[in-house]
C-alpha cells in the first residue's frame, strides 16, 4: 500500500490562470486516494491529510453555537482559492450573500513574491506543528512540513470579489426546494461537469450544504427522503472529484435517524460549544481564555482500506490564531474521551449556559 | 411437560366446544420456539399417523420453513415419509408469500423451481388474503378427512411472520375461525413475542387453551443485548432454557407447569452409547445432520422436584412459582421409580446399541442390583464421594472420545421442603 | 495465534473438520452487527477472503455480492493485500504467484461482466482484468438503487429477481452458493424506510437458502436501532440468523491497537461427531491492512 508517498503534486498557486494539469489543491493520500484540503491546515493534519476525493463529510453541529460555519467558511474559501467549483446550499432565503462573508487568505494582497511568502508559511506552519510531532499516530503521515495545498484564511477580511466572480459557485436556496429530488438533481448536475476521473485529475469540485435538516425546510418531517437523498448524494460524490460537506444539527432529527445519517458519512466530526466563564474548565483546561469551541473527530473517512483510524485525541479545541485564523489545538488535559458509544450520539450535551467567543461570526 | 400438551393436542375438542389451541412464545434471547413447535408437531403427528388421536389429519401452515425441511424434519423423526399423504397437507406459505416469484417468472426473469414430490405441497401466493387462506385451509383438511365428523388438526408455524403482512386483527380472526370450525380438533402456532408488543402476546394468549413459553434460564433482561461481558451466562442460555406452560381447564382451573430447564445437549445416536442418555429437553434440527438415525426425547425433570404443577384459580401469574434455576436431569429407562415423562422415536437399537446401552451405569438411587447408591435423597447427599464415583463408574465404561455425560444433581438445587406429590400433574 | 483468522474460523465453525469443508455454512444466515464507533465490515472482507481463497474453497464457492454502501473499487483494494496476506500465511502454489495473479479483480469474470452489463447495472468502477477460468464472483452495484414507495416491484423485486437468475445460472455447477449484502440498513433507506419490504426481501433471500444451499450473510448496523419502536429490524433479522458477529467498541474505549471487540454467538452446527453444539465466542480484534489481528481480552502483549 501506500504507493503514492512519494508523489506529493508539485502544486503552484497560480490565481489567474485556469487549472492546469499540475493538480492545483489536491494531492496523493494513502491507497490511491487524493486528498482535498478542508482549508484548515490543522485539520487537514488530523485526518491525515484532508479530505478524501469522493467523500462524504458530515459535521454535526451544535445548536448552540455556530461553530459549524467557520469550518464550512474555510471549506468553500479554500475551494475559491483553488479555483474549484463550488455548489452552496443553505436554508436561508439568499444563499449568494454568504459568499460575501466568507474569509479571504492569509496572504498579503501586494506583490510580495509568493515563494518568500510560502517559506514564511512553511515555516510557520512547521513550528506550529512541533507539538504534533509525535503525538500523531504514523499513518498522519509526515510531508515535510509541507502543506502548501492548504492555506490559511483570515476571518476577519472577506474573500476579494474577483475570486467569488471567476468561480463557478452555484448557489441554491433549500427553501426552494419543496422535495430534495430537484436538488438532487442540481448536485447531479453540477457533479456531471467536473471532469471525470480518468487516471488523471483535472480539478475538482466541493459541494457545501449547510443545515441540511433545518426546520424551516419544507421536508424536514420526510426523514426517510433525507437519508434517500443523503445516500444519493454519498453515492454521487464517492464517484465523482468531488467532496460533499454538510452540516446538520443532529438534534433535530429523531436519534435513530441520526444514527443513520453517521453511519452514512464517510468523515464525521462534530462541533460544541463550550461554556462561557466556567471557572472549572478554565482550571482544567489549558488555553480555555482562547478557546472557540470543540471540535471532536468520530469517524475518518477509510477509502479502499479496513484498517480504521484510530486517533489519540478526538477532541480538539478550535482557537483563533491573532484573532485572524483558524487553529485546532489537542486539549490538554484530555477530555473525557466518550468512545463508549453514545457520548456522540447526541450533540450538545457539555452545553449547559453557553455564550460563546467575542468572535462575530 | 411438553407431552401433557401433546397429549391434550391429540384428545382434541369436546364436541360443541372450540378446538384446543396452543401458542408457544419464543424470543432471540431463548431462540428455540421452533425446535419446540417441531417436536410438538412431529409429535402430534405420531399420534396421528399411528390413528392414536382425535384427529385424523394435520394441516401444516408453513410460514417459516421450507417443505424439504419438513420432510427432513419428518425423515429424522422416523416417521414415515410415504404415508403422509393420508395424513399431512403441507400449505406452502414460505416459498413465494407475495407472489414476487410467479410475477418473475410470468417476466422470465427467473426460471420454474423444481417442485418436490415427496410430500403434498400446497403453495400460497398471497398470504396476505386471509379469507384465502382459511378456505385453503378448510379445503385441504377436508382433503385429508372429508366431509362429516372427522377432525384435523392444524399447525401454524409462525404467526409473527403472519403479523408481517397482515394486521392482528385479521390474524385473530383467522384463528378465531379456525378454532370454532366444526371439523377441526387442534391448532397450534409458534409466536416470536418479542418481535410484537404485549397486545399481540395477549391476542394470542386469549385465544389459546394452552401456552407455551420457551424463556432463558437467566432473567436478567437482555442479556445478548447488554452484557456481552458475562459470555457463560449466555452460553448457558444457548444451551438450556425454561419452559412454562399453562393449560386453562374446562373446569375453568388453569394448571401452570414450569420446567425450570430444558437444554440442548443434542447427541445423535448412530454409533454413541451414549445416545439414550438424554438431558430434559433434546430436540434437533434437522436439516444440519444427515445422520438417518437419531433419537429425540423431551424428558421432564422429575416431577414434583422439578415441576410446580397446581390447580390455581385463573389469572394467577407465573411469577408466584418457584423457579429452580439451572437445573437438568437425565434418565435412561424409566425404571428408578421416579416420575418422568418419555417419549421415544426411531428406537431400534442395534445390538451393539443394546449392549452398550445395557453397560450404562445409572445414577439411580436403585441400581437393580440389590444395593442401593444413595443418590437421590431430597436432600445433600451424605454419600456425595459415592454419587461421583458412579458418575465416574459411568464415564470409564463410555468411549472417552465419544462424548460426554452432563449431569446436575438436582438435589443439589432443591429446597429441603419440597415435598409435593411427584405425581401430582400426572395426567392418567 | 499461528493463524491470525483462526479465532474468528473457530468460533464461525470454519475450522471444523478439514479447512475444505465449507459444510456447516451451507444454507445458514450470518449477520454482522456494528455501530458508528466500529465497522463490522472487516469480518465481511475476511469471509469474501474466505470464501474465494483458491486454495481453502477448492474453488467450488461462488460469492453474490449485493452491495449497498461502498462501490466496487473499494472492496478490490482493500481485498487485494487480503489475498496477499493469505498468500504468505497459507503455503500453496498461489503464494508463489505475484501480486498482480493475485489480483482479486481476476476472479471476476466475463461471467459477471454479463450480468452486470446485460442487467443495467453501474459500472464496476474499475478497469477489471478478466479471467475465464475464475467464475466466481457476482457483484450488483446498488449504490444508486431506489425503491419508493410505488416501486416495490422494479426495485426490491427486480433486485430479487436477479439475484436468483445469477443463483440458478450457476446452481448448475453445484458449488456453494454465498449471497452477501452489504448492508441491510441501507437497503432499508433504499426502500425508503419500509421495514417490511426489507423482510420481504430477506424472507425471499432465505428461501434461496433452502432452494439452494445458499448462504447468507449481511450486515445491520445495530445502533440505529436502539430506542424500542425501531426493534423490530434487528430482531427480525437475529431471528433469522443461525450465526450473529456483533461488533462493539470495548468498554473502555477504543485504542490504537485494539479496535473493539468481537462477540459470536453461534445458534448451532454439527460437530465432527454429529452433536449438536452452540459456540459463544469473544474476542478483541485489531483491524490490519493485510489482516485481521484477534486476542482475547487483556492477551495483546
Amino acid at each position: 500500500m501506500a504507493t503514492n508517498k512519494g508523489r506529493t503534486s508539485s502544486f503552484s498557486r497560480n490565481f489567474s490562470a485556469a487549472p492546469t494539469s499540475s493538480i492545483p489543491g489536491l494531492k496523493y493520500g494513502p491507497n490511491g486516494t487524493i486528498f482535498l484540503s478542508s482549508g484548515v491546515p490543522d485539520l487537514d493534519k488530523i485526518l491525515g491529510g484532508g479530505f478524501h476525493l469522493g467523500s462524504l463529510v458530515m459535521i454535526m453541529e451544535d445548536t448552540e453555537a455556530p461553530h459549524h460555519m467557520l469550518l464550512l467558511r474555510n471549506f468553500m474559501s479554500q475551494g475559491l482559492v483553488h479555483n474549484q467549483p463550488i455548489l452552496y446550499a443553505s436554508p436561508s432565503t439568499n444563499p449568494r450573500a454568504f459568499l460575501g462573508t466568507l474569509p479571504t487568505m492569509l496572504v498579503s494582497k501586494d506583490d510580495r513574491s509568493r515563494n518568500t511568502d510560502a517559506e514564511q508559511k512553511d515555516l510557520r506552519i512547521a513550528w506550529q506543528y512541533k507539538k504534533y510531532l509525535g503525538e500523531n499516530k504514523p499513518h498522519i503521515e509526515e510531508r515535510d512540513g509541507k502543506v502548501e495545498y492548504c492555506n490559511e484564511f483570515d476571518l476577519r477580511k472577506p474573500i476579494e470579489k474577483h475570486l467569488i466572480m471567476g468561480n463557478r459557485v452555484e448557489c441554491i436556496s433549500l427553501l426552494d426546494c419543496s422535495s430534495l429530488a430537484g436538488f438532487r438533481n442540481s448536485c447531479s448536475k453540477f457533479l456531471s461537469q467536473l471532469p471525470r476521473y480518468d487516471g488523471n485529475i483535472t480539478s475538482a469540485g466541493r459541494i457545501a450544504i449547510q443545515s441540511l435538516c433545518a426546520p424551516q425546510c419544507e421536508y424536514f418531517d420526510k426523514e426517510w427522503d433525507m437519508l434517500s437523498f443523503i445516500r444519493s448524494l454519498k453515492s454521487m460524490v464517492r464517484s465523482s472529484n468531488a467532496v460533499a460537506f454538510l452540516t446538520f444539527p443532529a438534534s433535530l432529527v429523531s436519534p435513530s435517524v441520526s444514527k443513520r445519517w453517521q453511519h452514512l458519512a464517510d468523515t464525521l466530526l462534530s462541533v460544541k460549544a463550550i461554556p462561557d466563564e466556567d471557572k472549572e474548565l478554565a482550571n482544567l483546561l489549558t488555553g480555555y481564555q482562547d478557546m472557540l469551541g470543540l471540535l471532536s473527530v468520530h469517524k475518518v473517512a477509510r477509502f479502499n482500506t479496513q484498517v480504521p483510524v484510530i486517533l489519540d485525541a478526538t477532541t480538539y479545541s478550535i482557537k483563533l490564531q491573532k484573532r485572524r485564523s483558524l487553529v485546532l489545538e489537542c486539549l490538554n488535559q484530555a477530555p473525557v474521551d466518550g468512545s463508549s458509544g453514545s457520548s456522540y450520539g447526541t450533540s450538545g450535551s457539555c452545553s449547559g449556559s453557553s455564550k460563546t467567543g467575542t468572535l462575530d461570526f | 411437560m411438553a407431552d401433557a400438551i401433546c397429549r391434550v393436542l391429540r384428545d382434541g375438542a369436546l364436541e360443541g366446544e372450540h378446538a384446543t389451541s396452543l401458542t408457544i412464545n419464543d424470543s432471540v434471547d431463548s431462540p428455540f420456539g421452533p425446535i419446540v413447535f417441531d417436536y410438538i408437531f412431529t409429535q402430534l403427528s405420531s399420534y396421528i399417523s399411528s390413528g392414536k388421536s382425535q384427529s385424523r389429519g394435520v394441516v401444516l401452515v408453513a410460514f417459516s420453513r421450507s417443505p424439504s425441511f419438513i420432510v427432513e424434519l419428518l425423515k429424522s423423526r422416523g416417521i414415515d415419509i410415504t404415508t403422509t399423504h393420508e395424513w399431512l397437507r403441507i400449505l406452502d406459505c414460505y416459498t413465494d408469500p407475495l407472489g414476487w416469484k410467479e410475477r418473475l417468472k410470468e417476466r422470465g426473469a427467473i426460471k420454474t423451481p423444481s417442485t418436490e414430490a415427496s410430500l403434498i405441497v400446497n403453495l400460497c401466493k398471497d398470504v396476505r388474503n386471509l379469507d384465502d387462506l382459511f378456505s385453503l385451509i378448510i379445503a385441504l383438511g377436508k382433503g385429508l378427512v372429508g366431509e362429516g365428523k372427522n377432525r384435523f388438526s392444524v399447525a401454524i408455524d409462525s404467526v409473527s411472520e403472519m403479523l408481517r403482512h397482515t394486521s392482528l386483527s385479521s390474524v385473530a380472526s383467522l384463528l378465531s375461525n379456525i378454532r370454532s370450525h366444526a371439523q377441526i380438533s387442534s391448532v397450534f402456532w409458534l409466536h416470536h413475542c418479542d418481535l410484537h408488543d404485549m397486545k399481540t402476546a395477549a391476542a394470542f394468549e386469549y385465544m389459546s387453551s394452552m401456552v407455551a413459553n420457551v424463556k432463558p434460564l437467566s432473567t436478567a433482561t437482555n442479556v445478548l443485548r447488554e452484557n456481552s461481558e458475562n459470555l457463560s451466562l449466555l452460553e448457558q442460555n444457548y444451551k438450556r432454557g425454561q419452559f412454562h406452560a399453562s393449560l386453562k381447564r374446562r373446569n375453568g382451573r388453569v394448571r401452570i407447569m414450569v420446567l425450570p430447564s430444558f437444554s440442548l445437549n443434542m447427541y445423535t445416536c448412530t454409533h454413541h452409547t451414549q445416545a439414550h442418555i438424554q438431558c430434559s429437553i433434546s430436540a434437533k434440527k434437522c436439516e444440519e445432520f444427515s445422520i438417518e438415525q437419531s433419537l429425540i426425547k423431551f424428558t421432564s425433570l422429575s416431577a414434583g422436584k422439578n415441576e410446580t404443577a397446581q390447580s390455581l384459580v385463573p389469572k394467577v401469574s407465573f411469577r408466584h412459582y418457584r423457579i429452580y434455576p439451572f437445573m437438568s436431569f437425565f434418565y435412561v429407562q424409566h425404571n428408578s421409580g421416579y416420575m418422568f415423562w418419555q417419549v421415544q422415536f426411531n428406537l431400534q437399537l442395534s445390538d451393539k446399541e443394546r449392549s452398550d446401552r445395557a453397560k450404562v451405569v445409572l445414577p439411580f438411587e436403585h441400581q437393580e442390583t440389590g444395593k442401593s447408591v444413595q443418590i437421590y435423597d431430597g436432600r445433600r447427599s451424605v454419600t456425595e464421594g459415592k454419587h461421583v464415583s458412579s458418575i465416574e463408574k459411568l464415564q470409564k465404561q463410555e468411549d472417552p472420545g465419544r462424548g460426554e455425560i452432563i449431569y446436575f444433581r438436582d438435589s443439589d438445587d432443591e429446597m429441603p421442603d419440597s415435598d409435593e406429590d411427584p405425581d401430582d400433574d400426572l395426567d392418567i | 495465534m499461528d493463524r491470525p483468522a483462526s479465532f474468528l474460523d473457530e468460533a464461525l465453525s470454519l475450522d471444523d473438520g478439514d479447512s475444505n469443508n465449507l459444510q456447516p455454512w451451507i444454507g445458514r444466515v450470518v449477520l454482522v452487527e456494528d455501530c458508528v464507533e466500529t465497522n463490522g465490515a472487516f469480518v465481511l472482507h475476511h469471509l469474501i477472503k474466505r470464501f474465494l481463497s483458491p486454495n481453502l474453497s477448492s474453488s467450488d464457492s461462488i460469492v453474490i455480492f449485493v452491495a449497498f454502501a461502498q462501490p466496487f473499487s473499494h472492496y478490490d483494494r482493500i481485498l487485494l493485500p487480503l489475498g496477499d496476506r493469505q498468500g504468505e500465511g497459507v503455503p500453496s502454489k498461489e503464494a508463489k504467484r505475484d501480486i498482480g495473479d493475485m489480483d482479486w479483480r481476476d476472479l471476476v469474470t466475463g461471467l459477471e461482466l454479463a450480468w452486470v452489463g446485460g442487467l443495467g447495472f453501474a459500472e464496476l468502477g474499475c478497469n477489471l482484468v478478466v479471467q475465464r477460468e475464475n467464475k466466481r464472483l457476482i457483484f450488483f452495484d446498488m449504490l444508486m438503487l431506489e425503491c419508493p414507495d410505488d416501486g416495490v416491484e422494479d426495485g426490491i423485486i427486480a433486485l430479487y429477481g436477479n439475484i436468483q437468475k445469477a443463483v440458478e445460472a450457476v446452481s448448475s455447477l453445484n458449488k456453494n452458493i454465498t449471497i452477501m449484502i452489504d448492508d441491510i440498513s441501507l437497503l432499508e433507506v433504499a426502500a425508503n424506510g419500509s421495514t417490511k419490504d426489507v423482510l420481504d426481501f430477506m424472507h425471499y433471500c432465505h428461501t434461496l437458502t433452502t432452494q439452494f444451499a445458499c448462504t447468507i450473510i449481511t450486515v445491520i448496523h445495530e445502533d440505529i436501532y436502539s430506542s424500542a419502536d425501531h426493534f423490530t429490524l434487528p430482531l427480525q433479522m437475529e431471528h433469522l440468523a443461525d450465526i450473529k458477529i456483533k461488533a462493539e467498541p470495548l468498554v473502555t474505549g477504543l485504542a490504537a491497537d485494539v479496535h473493539g471487540q468481537l462477540t459470536i454467538l453461534n445458534k448451532g452446527s454439527s460437530d465432527g461427531l454429529g452433536r449438536w453444539k452452540s459456540k459463544i465466542r469473544n474476542f478483541h480484534y485489531r483491524v490490519k491492512e493485510n489482516s485481521v489481528e484477534y486476542f482475547y481480552p487483556g492477551g495483546r502483549t
